[in-house]
Formats: C-alpha cells, structure tokens, sequence
C-alpha cells in the first residue's frame, strides 16, 4: 500500500493546493512532501532488505483485464532508492523556493506535487503502459514550470524539453507495444506461462522479450534508446538539456538533474539490459563509445561556460556519461556503480544547482564575469560550494567517488584481454575504454575548479548595482547576505548523505548487489557465456526453444 | 680468533637474516589493536572540531591547541604502535568500506572488497612517525605563525591542516590500494585548499588549481593501475597482492621477464605515474614550485616532508611488483636522476628562497626515486626520513624569516639576517638544514645521500645515473649555501616586502611572490638598513623557536640511526622487515641479468672508479659537497658589500643564455600552455560551438518540420499549460485502443 499511497498522496496535495488560497500553498506542500517522505521511510522499513531482488510492497489492480492491462506496483532495492532519492529532493525542492518563488503559487507547488507523484510512479509501475504513463506525465509538470516560472528564454526551452524528450519516448512504447504484442501472438508454448496471453507485466514481458531473435531485438534497443537516450541524456541528443537547465527555476533544475535524467538510465537498467541481453551485449561498445564522447566533449564545453549554471548543466551531460559507461560494461561492478551513480549525482549536483540558485536569487546573474571571489562575503555558502564540488569532482571520502571508480573499474574489466584473470569479466570494453573515459576524472577537475576559481575564490566581483557599500543590501529581498537557516537546512541533509554514502556504502552495495547479480547474469546466459558460442548472434529459430528455456532458467533464479 | 668467529657468526646471521626478510611478506597477517584505528580518528575529531569553532566564529587561538593536542596524542600512539609492532605485520579493519562479489563466467566467486583497515608494518611506523611526529611540531609553529589571521582563517587553516593529517593516515595505513586512492586524493584536496588559502590573491587560486589538475593526471595513472591489480589479482588488499607477486620473483631473479604475465609488468608502469604526480617528477613536477603560495607551514609540512614522499611510499609498498617487471625501475631511476638534476638548475637561478628551497625538495625527491629505481628502497626511505626533518626545518626558517620581514622572500634584498637580534635559532636551524641537503659529511642528510648514489654504482647499467647525480650534489651545495651566505650571513641589510603596509590584511593582497625573480635589482640607493621604511622585523617568538630548535636536533640525532644496526641501520631494519624489502637473491639476480647469468658473482658488485663504492662514496660526495659549498662562498659571501651583488654576477654573462633560461625554469610552463592548454581551449571553443550550431541545429531543423506543417495545432502549442496533458491524454488513450483492437484481432 505505501506504494500506491506515495502516488497518491502528492496528487491529493496537489489537488488541495490547487483548491485552496495562494497564502496556503506553501504549507500544504511542506505537508505534502513530508508526509510522502514519512511514508517513505516506513517503505524503507518494511522493505525486506535481506532479499533486495525480489519485487516487493506489491499491489496491483485490474484496470483493462481484456487486454491483460492492470494498475500494479512493486519495488527492488534499485527502485526504492530511486525512490528515496524523489522523497527527498521533494522537500527540498518546496524550502527552496519559498523566498524564489513570488507569484502564482498554486500553479507551482501544485506542479511539483504532481511531479513528484509521477516520478515516483515511473520507478514503482511494475506494468508498462503504466510506467510509460508515469514517465511521459512527468513532462508536463516540467513543461508548466520551466515556461511559467524560467528565465528569460523560458518558452523556447520548455517547448524544446517537451517535444524532444516527448518525440523520443514515443519510439520507446513503441517497441515497449511491441513486445507486448510479440507476447500475446508470436510467441507460443515454449515455457513461459504468459505467453499468447495479453499482457503488459514487466516480468512477464521480460521473458518473452529475451526469447526474440537478436536482429529483433537491435531494432528494438534502438527503439527504446529513442526515448531513454533523451531523457538521460546521451552524446548527441543532449542538446535540451543545458538550455532546459539553464532556464528552470531552481527547483525544476533540482529535480531535472536530481530525479528526472534518471527516468532514462533506469529505463536502461530496468528495460534495455535484461529484456535485450543479446542485442545489449552486441550494442554495448557503441553505448560505451557514446557515453565516452560525451564525458569528453560535455566535459570540455563546461570548461568555456561563462554561465554558472549551464557549465553545471553541461557536468550532468558528462556524469551520466560515467553512469552508462557502467551499465555498458554490463557486469556487477560497473552496473552497481552506474545505479549509485543515478544516486549520487542526484545529492551533488542537485545541491550544486540549489547553490547556484542561491545566489541567483541574491545577485540575479548567473554569469562569471559578474561573480566573483563569493567566499569573502558568503563564507558559509562557499564551504558548501567546494563540499558539492569535490562530491560532485570525485573526491573519495564523498559519494561521487565510490560511483565513478566503480563506473571505470567495471569498463575496465569488461574487457577480452583479461582472458581468465580473476577480476575480468570479459566483454568489449577494457583498457582503452576505461582509461579515455578517466580523462573524464581530469577534465571534471579543470572545470569545476575553474569554476570555483572564478566564483568562490578570487577577488570579490558583484554584478553593477551590489557594490561592497550599503549594508542593508535591499536588492537581497528578504535574504541576509550569506544563508539563511532555511537555506542551510535545505543543503545539510544533502551534505550528509553525500559523506555517509561516501564513508559507509557497504549496505547500499549490499542491497544491490542481488538484483544487478540478476541481470547480469541473464545478460551472460544470452549473449556471453562459453557454453553458447557465438552466443544470441547465431541463434536461428528452430534453436529459439532452447535459448528461451535458458532465459526462463535465468528468469527462475530470482 | 674469538673476534673472528664472532664477526663469522655475526655475518652468517645476517646472512640468514636477509633472506628470511624477504619471505617476512609471506609470514602471517594478525589483527592489529583497535586502537590503531585511532591515529586517523583524532585527526579527523580535530577537523571536525575546528570546523565547530568557525561555526561558533571562535576568535582565539583554540583550534591550534586543538589540533596540537589531537595530533600529538596521535603521534604518542603512532609510537605505542611501533612499539607494539616488533617486527610483524597487523591489519586493523575499522569497517568495511566497499565490499561486492559476484560469480564469474568460469564459476568462480569474485569479491571486490576494500575496508576501511589499516595495514601496519614497518614501513607504517616509519612513515607514520614521522608524518604525525612533524605534523604535532609544525602545528604548534602555524599556531604562531598564523596568529595574524585568528578567527575565521585561523580555523579553516587548522581544520585543513588535520583533515590533511588524517588523509595521509589513510594513505600511509590504509591496508589496501583504494583506501590509499582515498588518502592520495585526500591529501590532494588539502593541498589545493591550503595552496588557496590566500583566496583573494589570484596566483595562489592559479597554484591551487594546478596542483590539483596536476596530480589528477597522476591520479588516472595510479586509478588504472589499481583496476589492473583488481584484474589480476583479483584483490586489492596488500596482504594478497603482495603475496601474490612473490612467485615471480623468482623468474625476475634471473631475467626471465618473459615468464611473467605483460599485465603483471605493466601494473607498477601505472601505478609510477600516479607517484611522478604526487611527489612532483618529470613530467609532472611544475605544481609544487607554484605551491609555495600557501602559508609556509603547509609548504614545510605538506610540500615537503610528507605529502610529496607519498609517491615514494607507494613505490616502496608496493615494491614486489616493481620488481618483477623488466622497465618499471629502471625508469622509475631516470626519471628520479633527471628531475634532480633539471630541478637543481632551476634552483641554482631562482631568487626567491622559498623557491629555491621548493626546488630542492623537487631535487631531493628526484634522489629518492633513482634510489627505488637502483634496489636501494632503504636509502630511498632513509632519506625520505631525514629529508623530511631538514627539509622542514628549512621551510620553517624561510618561514620565520618571510614572517619577520613582512613577506620578504627575495635573497637580494635580505641580507645578515643571523647577526640580527632574536634571529640565532632561526639561523642555527638554518645552517645545519643547509648542511644537511648539501651532503655535509657526517650529517644525516649526508649518509642517506651516499647510501643512494654508492648503490648507483653498484647496480650494473646504472652508472650514469650515478654520475648525475654527483654532479647534481654539488650543484645541491652551491645553492643551499648561496641562500645562506646571501640572506644569514655578510653585511647586514633588508628591505621589507609588500606586506609591510597592510599587516593587518597579512597576504590577502593581490601581489604574487612569483613575480619577485623579474624585477630589477634593488635599488642601490636604499643601501641604509631599513630604518628610512620605518619597518621593525619581528624576531621570531616562544613557539617557532621552540619547534625549530627541536627539528634541528631531530636532524642531526637522525644521523644516528645510521648507526643504529647494519645495512642502512634502524631504517635498513624497517624497511627489511617490511613489504620494502628487496629479497637478497633478487638483488643478485639483478646484477646477474645485466652480468650475463654466468658471471653472477663476479660482476655482483659494480665498481666506482675501480673502488668499492659503499666506500668510496663518502669520500667522493663529501668532496663534491665541500666543492659546492666553497664555490657559493667565493661567489656570494667573499668581498659582498651589497645584499643585491655579488661576485657570482661577474660570472653570469660568461654563460651566456643558460641563466636567464634557467631562472624562466627552462620554460616547461610555457611550453606545457603552448603545447597542451592553448590547444585544448580552442578544442573546447570548437566543441561549445559545435554543439551549439550542429548537434543542436539539427534538432532544431527537425523540430522545424512539423511545426511547419502543423501550424494548425499552433493554439496547443501555444503556451496553454494544460493543452499538453490533454494532448498527451489523448496520445496515450489512442494507443490503448490501438493496442486493444490489436488484441482483438490477434485473438
């Protein structure tokens, strides 16, 4: 039930905002949101832990049971983290707007409420028409808030979020359909039980999508790549992402970087790598080669940025290039340390823009000609600013680290070189992969230094009109100079969780580990273990039958 | 003949010894005392409580005294530990950090585990000692000489001062490869934030920046190289790959390379540059000149005695596998040997002391490496030991001097500083500090040198590198002693730096001490002796010369430990009872592969000029010492009127172009800008308008399409907030009925 109510209960809120007067609004958020993360840490509770794999708190209810249609949830380890991660950041999310946001209230806290709900339910649907619902109606509150409460180019960015992201997700259900479809007519009495019945469970699916042909399921990655390579976003498709950063309010920054760009890597680990293993294990070089391309060259334009936070935005473009690299290595270190990264840089970088927006909302620019040497005159918001950069650089000791090493040490080891070695997995990935891809660590350094060199350090430069003179600075509003408690309320959580999940990892790791054993090992009984040769490339249809009762094995171990 | 069969039995002992040392990594690893645990933990309770104090804005000096008291009681257990310790090796797990597994494709469990544990053996306390030991001495020095900026600064320099302590902890004790990736980059950030602790001044935020860049491409060398012991070893904690190295020690012994696997060879080739980074070797070394931005106590504690031999420390540690590869000492050695050289030219030319001294730890560090890379890891951590005590004494003397004349760092302009009032301690430290890195005889920084260049010698091929760094030594004599003679000793004058005026704002300015090299001499015409400033120096009080006192006596006492036992003494022991250990037989074979196998024991010993080198060495450096230092006497002291002439200018334009090339540093930066950083903006330029115009025009041009043809739906796209979800609504009900008219017609 705690699933359902953690849709439900932000909808509800919404809803009450909507109804009620503008003076309210903020309070019933607060209550929304806290009352969602209360539930949530109750999830956490009675979550069994000591068996993260299996798909728990489940409910489901019968919504079109001609076509096998059902409303049904149910959560592993690696979703309910997401979804603590959304939990979260949704407080956050409300305290921080509260000095930012002036004007039409209703319409913004009712939006985020709504979002939250739908953010939650991407990573709770175990039925995808009802995950692809959740995800495609995240757009929407995204789109209200980006164009009624941006900056400047606030419209163009929306429409351009919304149409691109929206254009690529509808290949995704596409081929999502068509597995369904696959399911329910071509694939028949070969030991799936759900097979020539209509059905749209991702488990179920999951089965009948392993038992496709490998060329089908190329088409079919490609398909799903469409919409989860936009949302995440992956080199070359990134390009609405900066401007979308760039323009959102603080908090629609906060929640883009934080929750949404993971809709699309988890879309990959939850979709494309076990249902597609074979087309995954054949694809995986060109995803890693992309995600490489884009750690370097997103790496390398943040380096020119002179606006904050569009080099910010650019980072995340090189981030989540680390995160696919480790799903692309497709085996247990480098997924783990993809899914940690989904996590981690939801605390860092979501601070980083929180950050920004602080000082946003004091100096109203955003570029680094007009900021300067900030640590002088806001010295606590400095401390904050390096702690997130360094989490966010990859310090060790600090969450980021832990995620990027084990991105790189799994592309490292994926590798054919290795032949037997202990600590190889074998695959297409390797030295060369890895070591390209840690150019990435170097370039991270130069930008974010670069930019806390400039911004944080330095001699103080104000944009025209804040000059050092007059104390009772009155274009702060009602903010003092450096942060207020609320502010440092907002990031003090942020800042434990980065050094907790940096200094003691262990039982997260642990609560992944199951399920990424899972879906690696499906992965290798498709397309790399020994036994099968040539693996799926070969596989001809009168072989099907008994590829199917491998991937029904896999399916079993759960 | 009692005599003789006890010195009989005495050899043969050791003889025995030294093979069982070897096999020491072999013997059992027992659970260390908890309390080990604490000698990272107090470090890390004093940062975070210095960092309460600049919550509570505390504007006295307690963060001082509580980073002395946390660092001193952690040096009181780092020797309770030694104590303890009696030769074995312990491992205390504090928790477990990173711990995954998975079954690979042959059925195997594979385990990637990291504790956070803390691996002690000789080698531990040898480091541990002196880093905790200098680190509680130096604290008590910056609580003086920081006291200009008690308040904020004040704590957020203590706090960064023990984060670093606990960081090199976790680097030193950590009892696997990543937990010491942890310390290596933690002691990188307290750098970067102690290099930019003058955060108003853009050279020091410039340094800092590049330090860190700098050691980051270290970082990405020592990372894959950590990947690759995870892959072959399957573990990266040292007491199983430590162990698992030692099998192939014995294809190594007699120069079967090609037995063992290329992924081994190639492990310590990685693992190097990560160590070139961080203790400031060809290529990467030009960070740490620029480090002396920062206050001088980190420059003595982090720039010189400790952080910097951390690249030492990695190659000791992991030594086996140095030496079961066939390239990686050999250019461990060159590199060493060539960066002390290139590094002592700079510091032959530069003016400002603080550089000059910064590149003699570039210099010295270059020592340290060519003595790994020659299989005497003793004398590279022997001297690593003495290194640190008057290398340090000789930061903190710059330090009080810097302190005492408002920032005045230009040899030209300071002058008989050691006839002055209050400043006999500073200039006694001084003195031994510049006997010491000169290679005087009978000081410790003379025994741990020779110990070095006679293995040189020694070990066969290594010649060269033998003869540059004598030479080098000799050029170590002439510029320690031409900063002596200039700044301590002849007639007495100064002139204040830039600081003078602005006390109260100490080093929040915007001059750049990097700059002083270019001025012009100063001007003849202030030839008084100071007084027309109206400036008093301050001598130096209770607390820097308390600490500089005993860093003087550490010094000269270190000395003794070469006596203290055979084959390199006390440090000879630890680090034979360590994972540094160089096994007998591997020495041998060493000299054997270069000696053609048969000749083994004719050729086990190289020869230096037809002498014993152990022997003559003494003689020969000392010499080379006295050389140097007689050749800074004639041309800075004798017949020095001036601070800003001496003889040595008579000389200069004989040599033409070199000095004016070797006092711009050869150029390495500007050609390292010209070469990498210039070309890698403009490629970052390109990419942001690359993106910008192609990756996002084509976009653009899509999204043109069907805006084009369906002007006709323009009033949903108009803006209208909720057109969207009724759009979308819609979308997804008509893929439903699609999806159910299919059903329908499938069944």
């Amino acid at each position: 039930m705690e699933l359902v109510l953690l849709i439900l209960v932000p909808l509800a809120f919404a809803i009450l905002i909507a109804l009620r007067p503008a003076q309210e609004s903020k309070f019933h958020a607060v209550i929304g949101t806290l009352l969602a993360a209360g539930i949530g840490v109750n999830a956490l509770g009675r979550f069994d832990w000591g068996s993260p794999a299996s798909m728990q708190l489940a409910a489901a209810w019968d919504w079109l049971p001609a076509i096998g249609l059902r409303l049904s949830v149910g959560v592993d380890s690696v979703s309910m983290m997401l979804i603590a991660l959304t939990l979260l950041l949704g407080p956050i999310c409300v305290f921080c707007s509260f000095t930012a946001i002036q004007r039409q209230e209703r319409t913004y806290y009712s939006w985020l409420l709504v979002l939250q709900a739908a953010m939650t339910g991407v990573f709770a649907s175990r039925d995808i028409v009802m995950f692809y619902t959740c995800f495609e109606f995240t757009l929407v509150p995204m789109y209200v808030l980006i164009s009624l409460f941006g900056s400047t180019n606030r419209k163009a960015a929306a429409t351009k979020f919304f149409l691109y992201t929206f254009t690529g997700s509808v290949i995704t259900l596409a081929g999502l359909i068509y597995i369904a479809w696959f399911n329910a007519t071509q694939l028949e009495s070969v030991g799936i039980e759900t097979a020539g019945r209509w059905t749209f469970d991702i488990g179920a699916l999951e089965l009948a999508a392993q038992a496709m042909p490998a060329n089908v399921q190329g088409w079919l990655l490609l398909a799903m790549m469409c919409g989860f390579a936009i949302k995440i976003p992956l080199f070359p498709v990134h390009t609405w992402l900066p401007l979308a950063h760039t323009e959102a309010p603080t908090a629609g920054s906060v929640v883009l970087a934080g929750v949404l760009l993971k809709l699309g890597t988890y879309g990959m680990f939850r979709f494309v790598l076990p249902f597609l293993p074979a087309a995954v294990v054949e694809h995986a070089p060109l995803i890693a080669t992309l995600s490489i391309i884009g750690i370097l060259y997103g790496g390398l334009i943040c380096w020119v940025q002179t606006d904050v936070k569009k080099l910010v935005a650019y980072s995340s473009v090189a981030h989540l290039g680390f995160c696919i690299l480790g799903l692309a290595s497709l085996n247990t270190i480098g997924i783990t340390g993809s899914i940690l990264y989904m996590i981690n840089h939801g605390l860092s970088t979501g601070a980083l823009f929180l950050l920004i927006g602080m000082v946003y909302e004091r100096y109203h620019t955003r570029s680094m000609k007009e900021l300067g040497g900030l640590a002088a005159k806001m010295p606590v918001w400095a401390t904050f600013m390096i702690f997130f950069t360094m989490a966010s650089v990859g310090l060790p000791g600090l969450n980021g680290f832990i995620s990027e090493f084990m991105c790189l040490l799994g592309a490292f080891q994926a590798g054919d070189a290795w032949g037997a070695l202990p600590g190889g997995t074998g695959g297409d990935l390797g030295f060369w992969y890895a070591l390209v891809a840690g150019l990435g660590m170097i370039i991270a350094a130069m930008y974010l230094l670069y930019m806390v060199g400039r911004v944080v350090w330095g001699p103080l430069v104000l944009p025209p009109g804040h000059d050092d003179h007059g104390h009772g600075d009155h274009s702060h509003g009602p903010l003092p100079t450096d942060l207020c408690e609320r502010e440092i309320f907002v990031l003090l959580p942020l800042a434990i969780l980065c050094l907790v999940l940096g200094l003691f990892p262990g039982p997260v790791i642990k609560a992944l580990e199951p399920p990424v054993n899972n879906i690696v090992e499906t992965i290798e009984a498709a397309g790399r273990r020994p036994a099968s040769p040539g693996g799926a490339h070969a596989m001809a249809t009168s072989e099907r039958e008994t590829a199917v009762a491998d991937a029904t094995a896999a399916g079993g171990d759960k | 003949m009692t005599i003789v069969s006890d010195i009989m039995a005495s050899v043969l002992s050791a003889a025995l010894a030294a093979p069982e040392s070897a096999h020491a990594v072999a013997s059992a690893v027992e659970p260390g005392p908890w309390w080990v645990s604490l000698i990272p933990a107090l470090p890390m309770l004093a940062c975070i409580l210095c960092g309460v104090c600049a919550a509570m804005r505390v504007k006295s000096k307690l963060p001082a005294w509580i980073t002395v008291g946390c660092l001193g009681v952690s040096f009181a257990l780092t020797v309770a530990m030694f104590q303890q310790l009696a030769g074995g090796r312990s491992v205390t797990v504090a928790w477990e950090w990173i711990n995954i597994g998975w079954t690979d494709t042959h059925g195997r469990e594979q385990r990637l585990l990291a504790n956070f544990g803390f691996y002690v053996d000789s080698l531990t306390c040898l480091w541990m000692l002196f880093v905790t030991g200098l680190a509680t001495l130096i604290a008590l020095y910056a609580s003086e000489y920081m006291s200009h900026d008690v308040g904020a600064g004040y704590c957020r320099f203590f706090a960064a001062f023990s984060l670093f302590v606990f960081s090199m902890a976790c680097l030193v004790m950590g009892d696997n490869l990543i937990l010491l990736y942890l310390g290596w980059e933690g002691v990188g950030l307290c750098s970067y934030l102690l290099i930019g602790y003058f955060y108003k001044k853009p050279s020091a935020v410039a340094a800092a920046k590049k330090a860190f860049i700098m050691n980051r491409i270290g970082d990405l060398g020592l990372a894959l190289g950590v990947f690759l012991t995870f892959v072959q070893f399957g573990s990266v904690e040292y007491k199983v790959i430590l162990e698992a190295a030692q099998p192939w020690i014995a294809a190594a012994q007699a120069g079967h390379f090609s037995e063992i696997p290329a992924t081994v060879q190639l492990i310590p080739i990685l693992l190097m540059i990560g160590a070139f980074g961080k203790s400031a070797q060809l290529p990467l070394y030009v960070w740490l000149p620029d480090a002396m931005e920062g206050p001088t106590p980190v420059s003595a504690l982090i720039h010189a005695a400790t952080m910097v031999t951390a690249g030492v420390y990695l190659i000791a540690r992991t030594y086996p596998m140095f030496l079961v590869s066939e390239y990686a000492l050999p250019i461990v050695a060159w590199v060493g040997a060539l960066t002390a050289l290139v590094a002592a030219t700079i510091g032959m030319a530069q003016f400002d002391i603080k550089r000059i001294m910064a590149y003699s730890t570039v210099s010295q560090l270059g020592y340290m490496f060519a003595g790994l890379g020659v299989l005497t890891s003793t004398g590279a951590a022997f001297h690593v030991f003495t290194h640190a005590f008057f290398k340090a004494s000789l930061f903190l003397s710059c330090g009080a001097v810097m302190h005492g004349f408002a920032g005045q760092l230009d040899l030209r302009k300071l002058s008989g500083v050691g006839k002055m009032k209050g400043w006999l301690v500073v200039t006694i430290a001084m003195l031994v500090g510049c006997l010491n890195l000169s290679g005087f005889p009978f000081t410790a920084g003379f025994f741990s040198k020779d110990m070095i260049l006679a293995e040189t010698f020694v070990t066969p091929g290594m010649a060269p590198i033998g003869w540059i760094l004598l030479l080098t030594a000799g050029l170590t004599a002439y510029y320690t002693f031409r900063v002596f003679f200039r700044v301590f000793v002849g007639p007495k004058y100064f002139e204040p730096g830039d600081e003078a005026h602005a006390h109260d704002d100490h080093g929040h300015g915007d001059h750049g001490h990097g700059d002083h090299h270019d001025h012009a001499h100063a001007p003849e015409t202030d030839h008084g002796h100071g007084k027309a400033h109206e400036f008093h120096p301050h001598a130096p009080g209770w607390a820097i010369n308390l600490v500089l006192g005993t860093l003087t006596l550490c010094s000269i006492a270190a000395a003794g430990l070469y006596f203290m036992g055979d084959h390199g003494g006390w440090v000879g022991k630890m680090v034979h009872d360590s994972s540094a250990a160089i096994p007998a037989v591997a020495h041998d074979a060493a000299h054997a592969a270069d000696g053609h196998g048969e000749a083994a024991h004719a050729v086990a010993h190289g020869t230096f000029l037809g002498m014993d080198p152990h022997k003559a060495m003494y003689y020969v450096s000392g010499v080379i010492g006295f050389i140097g230092i007689g050749v800074a006497f004639f041309l800075h002291y004798l017949g020095r009127t001036t601070a800003a002439t001496a003889n040595a200018d008579k000389l200069l334009p004989m040599l033409g172009p070199i000095p004016r090339l070797a006092q711009g540093k050869w150029f390495v930066d500007e050609f390292y800008d010209l070469l990498i950083v210039k070309p890698l903006h403009l490629i970052s330029i390109v990419f942001a308008y690359v993106d910008k115009l192609l990756v996002d025009g084509l976009v653009n041009l899509f999204g043109w399409i069907p805006r084009a043809f369906g002007s006709s739906l323009r009033p949903l796209q108009g803006g209208n907030l909720h057109g969207y979800a009724v759009q979308m609504a819609g979308g997804v009900a008509v893929l439903l009925l699609i999806v159910y008219l299919a059903s329908i017609a499938g069944l």
